[in-house]
């Protein structure tokens, strides 16, 4: 009978240590989900700014493909006109003074 | 006994310590999913919003890129317009700088008394003042013989006067009524700035085509 007492005594004690170790480790997953709680949100952020940020640098590209489309066709269009200055001079050397004795005829009819 | 009662509570004891491993285990596998959870959550918001960043940027592309083809075709018209525009001063320069040489040559002084003549018939004759430039004041000018063909192209008697005043002009006259009410101004200058808006067009038909 008294062995069975202390059988039963040293269950009761083995139990009382497996629900303090069981309770510890409750307390250690709502630690660790508490944790997990406040970097939820600066994760959420760091991947939203990341995410805006790669999308920001695609348009910045998008940008300076087009501006240097831009001077690609701004420098042709220079040039197209100083072609064209330098046509009008070759004529009016040519008809310079033609031009010169109309204003003559013109001033002196 | 004793032996038994070991193994039975060392099972308790090992039993509760996997159980407590399995509770934790849980929890770190249920946050990481969480956390996952949340940053994929973050990369949806920015991606509903990629479209519009991308939208934007193409339209600023494309607007910027408009405004500079715009200044660049406003920059190569004005380098062509600045080019004309340079010839066509320069030819009316010359035109005046031929003007000057002409004024000293003996063909002048028929124009000149043409010039006094129109003018002249303009204001309608009678009494009136010519005024000249220093060098035309000296020239051998029948004010007397021109008066008497303008009275008889108007019909009423004319008197003309060398003005003693000095205009600055390339050639021409000045004609004024004597009570300097009336001035016609045919110089050459004058004749220039009347009719400049018609030279410039017929020079620039004549240099450019």
């Amino acid at each position: 009978m008294l062995v069975l007492l202390e059988v039963f005594k040293a269950i009761k004690e083995k139990n009382l240590e497996t629900k303090k170790i069981i309770n510890e480790a409750n307390a250690q997953a709502e630690k660790i989900k508490k944790e997990a709680e406040k970097k939820a949100l600066s994760l959420y952020e760091e991947a939203y700014e990341l995410t805006l940020s790669q999308a920001e640098q695609k348009a910045k590209e998008l940008k300076r493909k087009a501006a240097k489309e831009a001077e690609r066709e701004l420098s042709e269009i220079l040039s197209h006109g100083d072609e064209q200055a330098k046509e009008i001079a070759t004529k009016a050397r040519k008809n310079f003074e033609k031009a010169v004795n109309a204003v003559l005829n013109e001033i002196l009819q | 006994m004793m032996e038994s009662l070991r193994v039975i509570t060392e099972t308790i004891l090992q039993e509760a310590k996997k159980s407590a491993e399995s509770i934790i285990q849980e929890a770190q596998e249920s946050v990481e999913a969480m956390l996952e959870k949340q940053r994929q959550l973050g990369i949806q918001r920015a991606n509903e919003l990629i479209p519009s960043i991308l939208k934007k940027a193409e339209s600023e592309a494309g607007f910027n890129k408009l405004s500079i083809m715009a200044n660049a075709k406003i920059k190569a018209n004005w380098a062509v317009l600045s080019e004309k525009e340079r010839w066509i001063a320069a030819v009316l320069n010359e035109a005046k700088n031929m003007l000057r040489i002409f004024t000293q040559s003996k063909e002048y002084l028929p124009i000149l008394e043409k010039l006094i003549a129109e003018a002249c018939i303009i204001l309608g004759g009678e009494e009136l003042e010519v005024l000249l430039n220093e060098h035309d004041s000296t020239l051998q000018l029948e004010l007397d013989k021109l008066a008497k063909e303008i009275g008889e192209k108007n019909g009423s008697k004319t008197k003309l006067r060398l003005s003693e005043e000095k205009i600055e002009v390339i050639g021409g006259a000045v004609v004024a009524t004597m009570n300097g009410k009336v001035v016609m101004d045919n110089t050459f200058d004058d004749i220039i700035r009347r009719r400049e808006k018609d030279l410039r067009f017929k020079i620039a038909k004549i240099l450019f085509e």
